[in-house]
């Protein structure tokens, strides 16, 4: 089967061969354009997070347990272990807004690594911006992760980060990264004010 | 930025973006929820006017693979919520728009990787040169060119499989007398 005959049938195949045209009416373009604009003052810093959110091509949704657990070490404080997995897919990153990640985030601390073992990176937290208050959170990686986060894009030994995750995943493009990442701390204060 | 040159911008390219970004999402999701991404979608492009290359369908796709993937995990998180209160319908995969008739070439697309489905969904649907598939998915011209060829490679092996399984004769088994 040639390329051609190939792609022939799989237009035959496709949905929206037979739909019609949108009345150009049915989204309200002026709309659009005039409550999206007085948006730029505040927008502006972004920009250039935006551009590096961009480059980044993505490895992330995961399907994480965030699951608290008691670690029986401890007995005079309850000392709650939060565990992030991260898992690859590809996406496009869209610009980072503070507004998408106080949306989307369900989690969201500071930390700093005290352990990276394999594919497993485990975090002391120095401040919960969102969710319940957690001492420790590991991450378990799949693959390599270099272009997931802002800043130098892996996790290292004794660095600072900002991490959020969503409903299981840890949000990347943009939203977690080294604490000292360009416009990341800036986002976090944003976002969780 | 003159504000009345970006509006005329605007206006002028949104109903190809509108046309092309809502037959995309028609193809991948329901009514309601390419709706709503498209919307979003012309939100995310007038914002970023100022970054959209002057080839601005390929990147306005990007927007949308972004903005769906974004909606479709809101959705899911949803469903699961939906889904402690009562026993729902579990959601519809993502290809199950008209019916195909071809049933192989179903069958065939549904063994493939997702990302393989995709890229050629991009090259026969979205009609996508593999530059601007790159664009799309946001990889290099050449990452998207040799993907798109083994994505071609297996296809073609999955349909040879399922006319094999339906009991028609393989294209490429003619080694018979």
């Amino acid at each position: 089967m040639t390329d051609d005959e190939l792609r022939a049938r799989l237009r035959r195949a496709d949905p929206a061969r037979d739909i019609a045209p949108a009345s150009p009416h049915r989204f309200p373009l002026e709309e659009i354009m005039t409550t999206a604009t007085p948006a730029p003052p505040r927008k502006r810093p972004l920009i250039a997070l935006a551009a590096a959110a961009l480059v980044l091509v993505a490895a992330g949704i995961g399907w994480l347990t965030l699951r608290p657990e008691e670690t029986p070490t401890v007995t005079t404080q309850e000392l709650r272990t939060v565990q992030l997995t991260a898992t690859g897919v590809q996406a496009k990153c869209v610009e980072p807004t503070a507004e998408v990640l106080a949306e989307e985030a369900d989690f969201a601390f500071a930390g700093t690594v005290t352990a990276v073992e394999g594919t497993t990176v485990t975090l002391d937290v120095t401040r919960v911006y969102r969710g319940s208050a957690a001492d420790q959170v590991r991450i378990a990686q799949a693959g390599d992760s270099s272009e997931q986060m802002m800043g130098s894009g892996k996790f290292e030994n004794g660095k600072k980060y900002l991490v959020a995750s969503a409903e299981t995943s840890m949000l990347i493009c943009g939203y977690s990264g080294e604490a000292d990442a360009e416009g990341l701390q800036g986002l976090y204060d944003r976002a969780f004010a | 930025m003159n504000v009345e040159g970006r509006r005329r911008r605007f206006e002028a390219l949104a109903p190809a973006v509108i046309e092309a970004v809502r037959r995309y999402l028609v193809r991948r999701t329901d009514a309601a929820t390419a709706d709503d991404v498209l919307s979003e979608t012309l939100l995310v492009c007038w914002r970023r006017l100022d970054e959209m290359p002057e080839e601005h369908l390929p990147w306005a796709y990007g927007v949308a693979r972004n903005c769906l993937a974004n909606a479709e995990r809101s959705r899911r998180r949803q469903a699961r919520l939906f889904a402690r209160i009562a026993t729902i319908d579990p959601p519809r995969p993502v290809t199950d728009g008209p019916e195909p008739e071809d049933d192989e070439l179903a069958t065939a697309m549904a063994r493939l990787r997702d990302a393989d489905a995709e890229l050629l969904r991009l090259w026969a649907w979205e009609d996508l040169t593999p530059p601007q598939i790159g664009v799309v998915l946001g990889v290099s011209a050449n990452a998207a060119s040799i993907r798109l060829h083994r994505a071609k490679e297996k296809l073609r092996e999955e349909l040879r499989k399922a006319a094999a399984a339906a009991g028609h004769e393989g294209e490429t088994e003619g080694s018979r007398p």
